[in-house]
């Protein structure tokens, strides 16, 4: 091992006296192997949160709703306030400047651009 | 397991938003701080307090139980929330009193939880999931889009440094936005500039004159040696052509000597098989020793000459001929159209030069008799001819977008109607099926069908010419413009788009190339903590949220509101943003009575305060009455540790 990696002190030894299983006793051929975990979503779907009373917390009533105020509109390129939408590409844009600089954009970009505002058409 | 591969740049996470769920990492993440911290028994024998998300699931939570009762040997357990040991610790400071609001602004997620006598209220908690991690990826998405010819220099990292540096929360998003639309001294002073590193070319002094004549003396040595090897070359040649020549002569008086019966014999012993060979070898060493002696070859005559010589059959008529002369006939008839075709063309080209010169001549005569005059007609010149090469660039784009784009906002039909080269197109497509008909497709049958694509194709080409010589026009009289006029600026469009959809400008790369200018973005970024929707997460943002908590508390005793908004906590990483306090005082006040008393204070150490407060919580002597054990938690089950929670105030 390289003389660095040893002097950055961000190793730990192979055994560690304070765990009763080692890590290398749970995987003695290496890597541990992909054990799949549970994702937030399927961990929340098990939970079952529908069979408990409502007014109790959990972790998906506390969610904030949708926001009260008519949400504005702004320039997907530039941020300035955006009057427009082209019809084409479904970008917002603020004036023929930036209008014609999105006629130039390449597919790819467009679909970024509306990526990042989670308006692209996604086809699975 | 060797050890953690640390230079790997994607880094696996045991957390799924707020919540751990990869519990080998977060095995990996306790071995190691409890190896730093020095336990070397058996096992850890400490009670541990572990801070938690908010209403954290009980699968979450009993796994992690598990993992540290099993593995660690730990005692005895406590789970508590990070937002509120924060608060905690900052009421202990005297910073917020015992109700109060505390708004954790965390990496992937964003609480607001009321404070009633000390405990927080998690019935009316309210969590949005944006966080700090949102607002670095929203930045460095931007910056990728508007500069991607940097995109390697534009890491995570590096956006994150950005992102604390230099975000800001503007008071009023959009009074901010028209400022910088503006584009005034006050957007200047808010932009900054990133300058990437980047080494200019080597530049080349100007030669000193000693340089210079040093220079010019090494040339003229050379150029003195090439002259002398060029001359030396010369003499050897010219010697060696005249003694071919010389031997030729000699051959020729002996051939003379010589009888006919016997010149076959006498010339297969020197290589050359008839007298006619030797003669033109003669006279083709003598031009050469000519050349090379540097006379001047006369070509016109000797052309003249050889055009009667080499073509003298063309002049008799074709039957007193044999086939063997017909064929040479015929041969040099060719020859002879070609050289005259040479000439011509030669000549051509001649006299187009002299028009050009004479038009040269005219358009400089013209210029300076009256050089405004000609001045306005290149401008009218040269806007018209841009103008229509621009039309000509509009309708292809026009053509060929729609054709290729996947959104079909007017239908495939409308974009190809409107040119008319597409036009001709679907003209002969629609003729070609049509013709076939009675229900059967035959076409590509017959290989004459196949012709139709390439009168297709000729049609765009028309196009393509007609536009080419325009911009050749145009690049001529822009040229032109730029010489004489100092006020004419052509219009080229500028951006960093440019790349990507013209062919590339062949001009040195500057400094300026190399810098990234983050001026609107500096506060677009953290604005979407405010309003999420700008990222397309339709939830409420911070000021909101603090809003909707209050709503949801349901003990309602006088006067707990106004309390409540007295005492607003900031706290979480995220909220070190300049100017959010200011925000989040301003978005409260919207959406409370009028003049109900709001003072919003951020934590004493945003980062650390919730460990600081845990910290100090375990460090009570009642702690131990909080935490639960093994044996608690395998007798008593699931159900009762979901409905497991620490009192707060000891």
């Amino acid at each position: 091992m390289e003389s660095e990696v040893i002097e950055a002190n961000i190793l730990l030894p192979q055994h560690l006296s304070f765990k009763r299983v080692q890590m290398s006793e749970k995987y003695p051929k290496g890597q541990a192997r992909g054990r799949h975990w549970k994702h937030l979503k399927q961990i929340i779907q098990a939970e079952n949160y529908q069979t408990y009373p409502a007014n109790e917390p959990n972790y998906v009533n506390i969610e904030s709703p949708p926001s009260m105020y008519p949400s504005k509109k702004f320039c997907d390129i530039t941020g300035f306030e955006a009057p427009y939408v082209d019809p084409r590409t479904n970008l917002r844009y603020a004036n023929s400047e930036v209008f014609k600089r999105i006629r130039a954009l390449p597919n790819e970009y467009v679909q970024r651009y509306l990526a990042l505002r989670n308006a692209a058409i996604v086809l699975k | 397991m060797k050890y953690f591969d640390c230079t790997r740049s994607s880094y696996r996470s045991a957390f799924d938003s707020n919540v751990v769920y990869q519990f080998e990492i977060m095995e990996y993440v306790l071995d190691f701080g409890f190896e730093r911290m020095g336990a070397d028994g058996s096992k850890v024998d400490h009670p541990i307090l572990i801070t938690e998300s908010v209403c954290n699931p009980v699968q979450s939570r009993s796994k992690m139980a598990e993992l540290l009762f099993e593995t660690y040997g730990v005692p005895s357990l406590a789970f508590g929330v990070d937002a509120a040991f924060s608060y905690k610790y900052n009421q202990g400071l005297g910073i917020c009193s015992k109700d109060g609001l505390a708004i954790c602004v965390g990496l992937t997620t964003s609480h607001s939880i009321p404070i009633v006598s000390g405990e927080p209220v998690f019935e009316a908690c309210c969590r949005a999931n944006i966080g700090g991690y949102h607002v670095t990826d929203y930045l460095k998405q931007l910056l990728s889009l508007k500069y991607p010819n940097h995109m390697p220099s534009i890491t995570w990292e590096k956006v994150e440094d950005l992102k604390m540096e230099h975000g800001y929360v503007a008071l009023d998003y959009t009074s901010e936005v028209r400022l910088f639309q503006k584009g005034g001294k006050e957007a200047e002073e808010k932009t900054r500039c990133w300058q990437l590193p980047w080494i200019p070319p080597p530049t080349e002094e100007p030669p000193s004159e000693e340089e210079i004549a040093r220079k010019a003396a090494i040339k003229e040595k050379q150029g003195q040696r090439l002259r002398e090897m060029a001359a030396a070359k010369r003499s050897s040649r010219i010697n060696e052509l005249e003694n071919e020549l010389n031997g030729l002569e000699f051959l020729m008086k002996q051939l003379e000597n010589v009888e006919e019966n016997d010149i076959p014999a006498f010339l297969s012993a020197t290589g050359y098989v008839s007298k006619q060979e030797i003669e033109s070898s003669i006279v083709k060493v003598s031009q050469s020793l000519r050349k090379a002696k540097g006379e001047q070859v006369e070509n016109e005559d000797k052309l003249e000459s050889s055009t009667s010589e080499k073509y003298p059959l063309i002049n008799i008529p074709d039957n007193m001929l044999s086939p063997e002369q017909l064929k040479e006939k015929r041969k040099q008839l060719f020859l002879k159209t070609t050289s005259e075709g040479r000439q011509r063309a030669k000549q051509k080209r001649f006299e187009e030069e002299l028009q050009r010169e004479r038009q040269n001549q005219q358009d400089e005569e013209k210029r300076l008799e009256n050089p405004e005059l000609y001045l306005e007609q290149l401008r009218t010149k040269h806007r018209e001819l841009s103008e229509k090469v621009e039309q000509r660039k509009r309708l292809k784009a026009n053509g060929t977008r729609t054709n290729g784009n996947q959104n079909l906002s007017g239908g495939v039909g409308r974009g190809e109607r409107l040119n008319a080269a597409q036009k001709e197109r679907m003209r002969l497509l629609t003729t070609a099926a049509f013709d076939r008909g009675k229900g059967e497709d035959t076409f590509g049958s017959k290989d004459e069908d196949w012709q139709l694509y390439k009168l297709m194709s000729r049609d765009n080409d028309d196009d393509d010419d007609g536009q080419e010589e325009d911009e050749a026009e145009l690049a001529r009289v822009t040229s032109r413009l730029q010489d004489i006029d100092p006020t004419f600026v052509a219009k080229l469009d500028v951006g960093p788009f440019q790349p990507l959809t013209e062919a590339p400008r062949f001009r040195p790369l500057t400094k300026e190339d190399f810098q990234i200018i983050i001026g609107v973005e500096r506060f677009r970024c953290p604005e979407i903590l405010f309003q999420p929707n700008m990222i397309g997460v339709d939830q409420a943002g911070l000021d909101e949220m603090a809003g909707i908590s209050i709503q949801r508390l349901s003990v309602k005793e006088n006067g707990i509101e106004d309390r409540i908004t007295n005492s607003i906590l900031v706290t979480g990483g995220s909220c070190l943003f300049h100017g959010m306090t200011d925000r989040l005082e301003a978005g409260i006040r919207m959406i409370r009575p009028f003049q109900s008393p709001i003072r919003v204070v951020r934590a004493s150490d945003p980062v650390l305060d919730a460990w600081r407060g845990a910290a100090s919580y375990a460090a009570a002597p009642l702690f131990l009455r909080q935490t639960f054990s093994r044996q608690d938690y395998y007798e008593k089950g699931e159900d009762w540790l979901r409905r497991y929670h620490i009192r707060y105030s000891l």
